[in-house]
């Protein structure tokens, strides 16, 4: 097992007594579906809830003053970086599959029409969005802390309400650039993917320095 | 390889404090007493060896391997122990070597639960609910499980009732029994070194005191005794530090100004009287 996998299993274990309630943050913007009726901004909903949790992990270190035992374990600073963002991201990604299940599940219940676009679209954006969120979270965690870092565990309500506004009103059909990008799923998934992945490398590479940086 | 821990010339500087010039050798087989009042740089020391803070100079060299360099090798074969417990309140022990385990190769699971037999800790227990003592015994069998060669302890002691310090201080002389591990221990409850350090290195201020054997340190020094008129100037000016009373006065002097005040009573120094004597005039001492 590599020293990111080993990292990612620690995180898994932080985490574990607080599954219960990760779980109900997956599961309240059903809700939030139901009431607007759209998949897309239910995902959206979704992913800004998951990404309110991220923070869990370095809370739980901050409360039992962890940051002792990863300052001993025999592991690069770089790997338990990269391991964390790999759990975030295991995170995002289940909230993401629960939600493409369940929203559709409730939306077809009371009558709503689902179509493959539907999916593409809210899947590809809910990525986009976590990664938003989680790209200027982390950074913030790891300097601040979690405590100090209150303020990161906001940022996902802020973009999400940044956001919902151009998802409900913008007309598809006003911007050329927009029209041609959402009807082609495949240049849609393939700027989504190349912006999530060049906004990660930039993300892990800033923690990393602070990490290296920082004093336990 | 003879030295598991060797620190030259460690320095650190902070706003507010100054760690200089801290210097010493921890040979395979035996413990280290790591001593010094509070705020003298003992924890900084430890966390410059274990690199969680940047030193601003020196060297440290753990089982012959530098401890920035090669960090991710030589505490492979570092176990620690801190003040309080490190793993999350809410896992249970098994979870804790579930946790902790990946981590390191050479993990023996079997010796770990005969560890926790030996030191009567339950599995199923929450880390929350183990004692003070419970937890650092916890801290030790992981550190015991790997077969981690050197163990630093930082102020494991502390807070400890008599019975949880000499349960320590029994398992860290059976760990260093078979002389292919080493132990250095910080604390400032001297008493427990006495019995069971090797070596004393003492740090004074942030500036290193002595370092050598703790036969050595504590015969370098002794208690004079004596009424208030038998202080006189030349003793107040060998003296490393005296304390008056009403009555009389007690003093340390080094070993070898003893031939001068062999008319007064002479005894022994503890580490504790070394300590408490030479802390508040630790600077001057050569």
């Amino acid at each position: 097992m590599s020293n990111i996998w080993k990292s990612v299993k620690l995180d898994f274990s932080l985490v574990r007594p607080y599954v219960k309630t990760i779980c109900f943050t997956m599961v309240l913007p059903v809700v939030f579906a139901a009431i607007n009726r759209s998949l897309l901004t239910g995902i959206s909903f979704a992913m800004c809830f998951i990404a309110m949790t991220t923070g869990y992990t370095f809370s739980i270190t901050e409360k039992n003053s962890m940051e002792r035992l990863y300052g001993i374990l025999p592991i690069r600073k770089s790997d338990m970086v990269i391991g964390r963002y790999i759990f975030i991201i295991i995170m995002g990604l289940t909230a993401l599959i629960f939600s493409l299940i369940a929203h559709p599940v409730i939306l077809t219940i009371l009558g709503e029409s689902i179509g493959i676009f539907d999916y593409i679209s809210a899947a590809v954006t809910g990525i986009f969005l976590f990664a938003l969120y989680t790209v200027f979270q982390l950074p913030g965690y790891y300097k601040l802390g979690s405590i100090k870092g209150r303020v990161f565990m906001y940022i996902p309500v802020a973009g999400f309400l940044i956001t919902l506004l151009p998802i409900t009103k913008s007309p598809v059909g006003e911007s050329k650039l927009l029209f041609t990008v959402i009807n082609s799923p495949i240049l849609l998934m393939l700027l989504a993917v190349i912006f999530v992945i060049a906004m990660y490398v930039v993300s892990i590479s800033v923690s990393i320095k602070i990490l290296k940086n920082k004093e336990m | 390889m003879n030295n598991y821990l060797e620190v030259k010339n460690l320095s650190k500087s902070f706003d507010n404090f100054r760690l200089h010039d801290i210097a010493f050798t921890l040979p395979k087989g035996y413990i280290m007493g790591l001593i010094g009042p509070n705020g003298s740089g003992k924890t900084t020391t430890i966390k410059l060896i274990l690199n969680m803070l940047k030193r601003t100079d020196g060297e440290v060299k753990i089982l012959g391997l530098d401890n920035i360099a090669d960090e991710q090798a030589a505490k492979k074969s570092l176990g620690v122990v801190f003040d309080s417990n490190y793993f999350s309140d809410d896992w249970k022990v098994s979870q804790v070597e579930k946790s902790v385990s990946v981590f390191y190769e050479n993990w023996n699971t079997q010796r770990f639960s005969e560890l926790l037999d030996k030191f009567h800790i339950s599995p199923a227990k929450k880390v929350k609910e183990l004692s003070k003592g419970m937890q650092m015994k916890l801290m030790i069998a992981c550190a015991f499980s790997y077969d981690a060669k050197l163990l630093i302890l930082d102020e494991p002691t502390s807070g400890l009732d008599p019975v949880s310090r000499d349960e320590l201080l029994h398992i860290l002389s059976e760990y260093i029994e078979d002389g292919e591990h080493s132990v250095l221990f910080s604390t400032h409850i001297t008493g427990d070194l006495e019995r069971a350090a090797d070596y004393i290195t003492y740090i004074s201020y942030g500036e290193l005191f002595f370092s050598g054997s703790k036969d050595e340190f504590m015969d370098s020094f002794r208690i004079v005794k004596g009424g208030r008129e038998e202080l006189s100037d030349d003793l107040g000016k060998k003296a490393l530090g005296i304390r008056d009373f009403a009555t009389g006065f007690e003093a340390l002097i080094k070993t070898e100004d003893i031939k001068q005040f062999a008319h007064l009573n002479m005894e022994p120094a503890t580490i504790d009287d070394i300590v408490v004597f030479t802390s508040k005039r630790g600077e001057q001492y050569e």
